[in-house]
């Protein structure tokens, strides 16, 4: 029995509508309690800030396309190079980090949860694999479904129960979380080099749209009962006047569920471009906010990019491809078969691009622009807008006007004609930052009941204590501060363990990968359907039996059963 | 017994579908595998336990003497150095690592002498590829290049190109066109549609002047480029160009022959031009098993893919400097440990000479060439036979290998965790 | 200044040793300073004997000169900015990476990489240079970008790839795809060469002796004469294989 005692903390605990009160945290085996004995060991956290374990809602840390983003760039790993300490191994890499770059990393900006955000089926194995080697964060895996040949026929048929039977089948085959949509339709037809410019244009061979994709599997989502709701990467990302696909998303979406939203649209910053071309892009967040706004079935996260040099990954092929044929850099591409495509290219956001520093604005703006903080949670899609160790600085600005003032002031002038940002007053609270950086996405993921994103009794002891003092530190002045205090946590507990200290980690991790088995009636399920079981065998190329990823990939896997619907 | 849908560990297309009768601890019939698949599985000879060179000739030591032994070489060495990987399992492979950590080796697997120029390549422009499977469904543009299918990888041409039924292509043999390219008739150019004949070493400018020609400057190129003539090769441009989906195949012919990593980059960029005209891919035909799996375990656990030096305490990578044959020819390394793969038969002689003049530990199932170099032997299981654990296809998919049998020997990561713990002091990693 | 370091006898002579810490300016300070010996960390003075003359109160007025068996020691002069470093011997790999001012003379040969990254200064090779003379590292997209490389023997394979800026000038023949991938920056070859500047973007390139193997897409635009070098030559742009604007200069 480990037993801790928190006290003094300073604790922002938005899903027990704790707002900085001073108060303790007893720890035993790993959750929170009521109280401890006093055997337990004592952490002053001399009213230092003390928030629910960091959660990120969607980054790309591990599995194929991030290998390969590290595997074709050894520039960036001499970037960031640390050697064996202690417990940490070695690291390698900036923007594309070593999986234990990366876990330390995040450790010590207190983050516990982490969300793979695109992962083939095929490929699970791998991200697996890569999750075992990331050991200081519960992870989870956003399974990729947008070119999903079963899915398409399912959703041609308009047969919302066939397609929940197939994306339950393949779920559990990968060990995967959530449905994730990359450009639905987009990434099948760039597998004869196309791409789809609406969602109410046909996939290729398949007969069926974007937006009947989309709407399917959203039905197919809350008919499994999935903890998480669809996640979305629309179509048309990083194209000048996009948002009006976006838009047209939006409105496709109904509200399915009390508890969480219905479609959470992944990067927004991405998907929010005015203009026709390169030359007259402007931002158009307040149209994508004002639908946000008024949609409590829709939760986005920024997408924020920040300036310098990183690498973009998505499933996304012919976005990367178009991305290419712009930068002249290196472009890799993987196609996965019935499933999906990706593409990779490093980037440079610079200031002196009028287009980047738009970019940059618009991520800004959507946060400031929503309304309600549950809605626009904060993250960089890791590492396609910037690597996450730059969120310290995204917090800094969200809370600071005068920090976005000067940083405007450095940028291409046409960022304000093009933008709103310089007018918009509005500075984030902790709280605020709190929700957008853990409680909300704890509640957009479908986590809070196994326990993460919040403090109270019985949660996981999942614990960022920050070495920041919210009754001296004035965030609208005091930026740097701000920053500084949000790079590393004096303490981040993990589990009911201090993993970290002051940016160092002084523990062997011990992670859990959380996975939806999601039940279906026995007449539904696929690996009893002829149909299924015989295309597989014919397209595939490997056999149906040695497609699902075996339990000794998950050593800690934390299986989460869905009810059987009728 | 007759087990299914087992994995052929032996090479990088890690087929799946083969069918093995095993009884009494034996395989007995091998079905659906290639040649290369039977041998793999029914010649399976291996010491009975950990040998030692002495004065006399080998004498059998237990294990614990043998990974005590070990641990003390590698633990003296001032320049230790891990090779080989490739045809074990990534369980072992990210052991491996660890070791190499912890002690400040340089470690390398077989990269180093097959596609360790395509990696460096892919480095430089990137690498537009894609799963087999895409492949098999879609092409009607197959081109090997350098590389002779027919006998080093059998069944790729069954399985997932010229001669496999795709969903869009149902009548394969009729609807793939097949280009080969090399310099001499292999077997495989025998079924091509297509044989360009290159003179040796010129490779590189017919992929240039290939490019130029997709790009519109055909006017600029003479009338044969290294032995190809021009009318040639503005028919195979054009082949390409108007192909649905074209898939390049290549292999050591261009990797291995003049200006190296230089080649593969010009067919990658001719790939890479070709996408504005219609889809193409390019990939390596990768030879061992797992040697993939081998970039990619080294890769998330050190950033680099192969030839990665801890000498300094970080990872530090400079193919040319950190590969196992550079560091051997010039004889910097003082202690060497080999697993699962035969530096003894593939390096340049003076690289593999050097072997013998240092202690030299072999972690192998079979006794090979390199067993002639060292101090000690361990033998292990085999990944795939006797032992589970993944292994990387060539594409990139992560497989399962099937434990079949067991035969009684330790698992070679598990020696090497054994190891670790003794240079650790009796910690794990 | 003048810092003498002179190698001692080594037990293993073949380990490696990365010595980054051998320019001018860390002198100032003083000789402990330390390098690395396989993967053993060691004391200057453990692998040289050093002496020192003079004293110096700015980094610009050291010189460090370098005796005895220096051909595996890697880094000398990385990161220089000042000063000079003189090899009265052969110099290991990485010779003055990333080197931005100051001058380093290698009386004997240098191993691969010389002058690797480098943004300024002047290297003088007065023997030959390996592989990868005046280049960059694996997938940056710039090689060298500044400063002046003069080898006056021959070079191996891919000197000046990605060379990006500056004066590279080999006197004698270069290897294998001189100036490939080249993209700014000016590369003279006084001898042979085979199959230049493949792949090149931009920049210049000069070969006075036999080019073999001339790649097939270099486009020839007409004759020149080069007063610099008295010859009349043929003027190529290209590479054409891809969108090069760069200029091959070859002896008519
Ligand atoms: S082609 Fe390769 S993997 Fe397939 S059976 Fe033959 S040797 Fe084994
Ligand atoms: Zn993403």
């Amino acid at each position: 029995m480990t037993e801790i005692w928190v006290k003094n903390a300073c604790v922002i605990d938005p899903l027990n509508h704790i707002n900085g009160e001073i108060m303790d945290i007893a720890i035993r085996d790993g959750r929170i309690v009521e109280s401890v004995s006093d055997r337990a060991d004592v952490i002053d956290a001399q009213r230092c800030l003390t928030l629910p374990g960091g959660i990120d809602s969607h980054t790309h840390v591990s599995g194929t396309k991030v290998n390969f983003g590290r595997y074709m760039s050894p520039e960036d790993m001499r970037a960031g190079r640390t050697k064996r300490k202690g417990k940490m191994h070695v690291t390698s890499g900036y923007y594309v980090p070593t999986t234990f770059g990366n876990s330390y990393r995040y450790s010590a900006m207190g983050y516990t949860t982490l969300l793979e955000g695109a992962m083939a089926p095929l490929e699970a194995r791998h991200t697996h694999e890569e999750f075992t080697a990331t050991p200081h964060q519960d992870m989870m895996a956003n399974t990729l479904f947008d070119g999903n040949w079963a899915v398409m026929d399912a959703v041609r048929e308009k047969d919302v129960r066939k397609t929940a039977a197939v994306v339950a089948w393949t779920l559990k085959a990968a060990r995967g979380y959530g449905i994730k949509l990359t450009n639905p339709g987009g990434t099948e037809a760039w597998g004869f080099g196309e791409d789809l410019t609406g969602i109410h244009e046909m996939v290729p061979h398949f007969a069926v749209t974007p937006a009947e994709i989309i709407t399917t599997m959203m039905r197919a989502n809350e008919l499994l009962k999935l903890p998480h709701s669809v996640h979305l990467h629309c179509n048309n990302l990083g194209k000048p006047g996009n948002y009006q696909t976006t838009l047209e998303t939006f409105d496709i979406v109904p509200d399915l569920n009390p508890d969480r939203q219905t479609l959470y649209a992944t990067h927004v910053q991405f998907h929010a471009y005015g203009g026709g071309t390169w030359k007259n892009i402007c931002s158009k967040a307040e149209e994508i906010t004002s639908s946000v706004n008024s949609r409590p079935q829709i939760v986005m996260d920024m997408g924020q990019i920040m300036f310098g040099r990183t690498m973009t990954m998505t499933a996304d092929g012919p976005m990367e491809f178009n991305l290419h044929c712009l930068h002249h850099n290196k472009w890799s591409n993987h196609d996965v078969e019935l499933e999906t495509g990706s593409g990779i290219i490093p980037v440079t956001y610079s200031k002196k691009s009028a287009v980047n520093c738009i970019m940059w604005a618009i991520g800004l703006e959507l946060a400031l622009l929503t309304k309600n903080p549950y809605q626009c949670l904060l993250e960089t899609d890791n590492p396609n807008g910037a690597p996450f160790v730059k969120y310290p600085e995204i917090i800094g600005l969200l809370m600071s006007k005068r920090y976005r003032d000067e940083e405007c002031a450095t940028l291409h002038p046409e960022t304000e004609k093009r933008t709103s940002l310089c007018a918009l007053e509005r500075e984030l609270n902790w709280h605020d930052i709190a929700v957008m950086t853990r409680a909300g996405q704890a509640k957009a993921l479908g986590i809070v009941n196994q326990g993460k994103g919040h403090l109270g009794i019985g949660a996981e002891a999942d614990i960022a204590i920050y070495p920041i003092r919210t009754d001296s530190v004035d965030p609208a002045r005091e930026y740097r501060k701000v920053v500084e205090g949000f790079q590393k946590t004096r303490y981040t507990i993990k589990r009911g363990r201090v993993v970290s200290r002051d940016g160092d980690i002084i523990v062997d991790g011990a992670n859990a990968t959380f996975w939806v088995d999601a039940m279906v009636p026995e007449d539904l399920k696929m690996e009893n359907d002829p149909e299924f079981i015989k295309r597989f065998e014919q397209f595939y190329t490997v056999r149906m039996s040695n497609y699902p990823v075996q339990d000794v990939y998950l050593p800690r896997g934390r299986r989460i059963e869905t009810e059987v619907f009728t | 017994m007759i087990i299914h849908d087992v994995i052929c560990p032996f090479c990088g297309c890690l087929c799946d579908d083969l069918e093995l009768e095993c009884e009494g601890g034996k395989i007995i019939k091998v079905q659906n595998g290639c040649a290369l698949a039977e041998s793999t599985f029914m010649t399976d000879t291996r010491l009975p336990a950990p040998i030692r060179r002495t004065e006399s000739g080998w004498e059998e030591i237990s294990y614990n003497e043998a990974i005590k032994e070990t641990a003390e070489i590698l633990q003296g060495a001032d320049r230790p150095l891990l090779y080989g990987w490739s045809s074990t399992h990534g369980e072992a492979q990210s052991v491996g690592v660890h070791i190499a950590e912890l002690i400040g080796a340089v470690i390398d697997n077989t990269s180093t002498v097959c596609h360790g120029p395509s990696i460096l390549a892919i480095q430089e422009v990137g690498h537009p590829g894609c799963t087999l499977g895409q492949v098999k469904n879609r092409a009607d543009v197959i081109i090997y290049w350098g590389c002779n299918p027919i006998e080093a990888h059998p069944r790729h041409m069954s399985r997932y190109t010229t001669y496999a039924t795709g969903f869009f292509v149902p009548d394969a043999q009729r609807e793939r066109t097949v280009i080969v390219v090399d310099t001499r008739r292999t077997d495989t150019a025998g079924i091509a549609d297509e044989f360009v004949q290159i003179e040796h070493g010129g490779d590189y400018a017919v992929l240039s002047a290939l490019r130029a020609i997709v790009r519109g400057k055909a006017s600029v190129i003479p009338a044969k480029v290294a032995g190809v003539s021009k009318e040639q090769l503005i028919r195979i441009a054009e082949i390409c160009k108007t192909a649905k989906f074209g898939a390049i195949f290549f292999g050591l012919g261009l990797t291995m022959s003049r200006g190296k990593y230089k080649n593969i980059r010009n067919a990658i960029e001719l790939t890479d031009e070709l996408n504005r005209h219609t889809k193409f891919v390019i990939s390596p035909l990768r030879g061992h098993g797992n040697v993939y799996g081998s970039n990619e375990v080294f890769t998330w656990m050190t950033g680099y893919p192969f030839a990665v030096d801890f000498a300094r305490g970080i990872a530090f990578y400079n193919p040319g400097e950190t590969t196992a044959v550079d560091i051997l020819r010039r004889g910097e390394c003082d202690a060497a440990l080999i697993v699962a793969s035969d530096p003894g038969a593939n390096f340049p002689r003076a690289a593999a000479a050097h072997l013998a003049k240092i202690p030299t530990v072999v972690i192998d199932p079979h006794v090979n060439a390199t067993t002639a170099l060292a101090r000690i032997h361990i033998p292990c299981t085999a990944a795939g036979i006797d032992a589970a654990g993944t292994a990387y296809r060539m594409d990139g998919v992560p497989i399962r290998l099937k434990k079949v049998i067991d035969r009684g020997y330790p698992d070679d990561a598990e020696i090497l965790k054994k190891i670790y713990d003794r240079l650790n002091g009796g910690k794990g990693p | 200044m003048r810092v003498i370091l002179e190698s001692k006898v080594r037990a293993k002579p073949n380990l490696p040793i990365e010595a980054e810490a051998i320019i001018p300016r860390n002198f100032l300070k003083g000789t402990d300073l330390l390098v690395y010996e396989g993967n053993k960390e060691r004391t200057l003075s453990e692998l040289f004997w050093i002496f020192v003359e003079g004293t110096a109160v700015s980094p610009e007025n050291i010189e460090v000169i370098l005796k005895g068996d220096t051909s595996r020691i890697k880094r000398v002069g990385e990161y220089m900015d000042t000063g000079s470093i003189v090899i009265e011997g052969d110099i290991g790999m990485h010779c003055g990476n990333f080197m931005s001012g100051g001058t380093i003379e290698i009386r004997g040969n240098a191993d691969s990489w010389l002058g690797r990254e480098m943004r300024g200064g002047t290297i003088l090779c007065r023997g030959n240079a390996s592989h990868y003379c005046a280049t960059g590292y694996r997938g940056e997209k710039k090689g060298m970008q500044g400063g002046k490389v003069e080898v006056f023997g021959s070079t191996g394979d891919f000197c000046a790839e990605y060379l990006a800026g500056g004066t590279v000038h080999i006197h004698g023949s270069a290897g294998d795809f001189p100036g490939v991938e080249m993209r700014g920056g000016e590369l003279i070859i006084e001898g042979d060469a085979t199959r230049p500047c493949g792949n090149m973007k931009s920049g210049s390139c000069v070969i006075l002796g036999t080019v073999h193997d001339m790649l097939p897409t270099f486009e020839k635009t007409r004759q020149r004469v080069l007063p610099e070098w008295k010859i009349t030559a043929d003027v190529y742009k290209g590479d054409v294989a891809n969108r090069g604007k760069g200029t091959l200069c070859v002896r008519s």
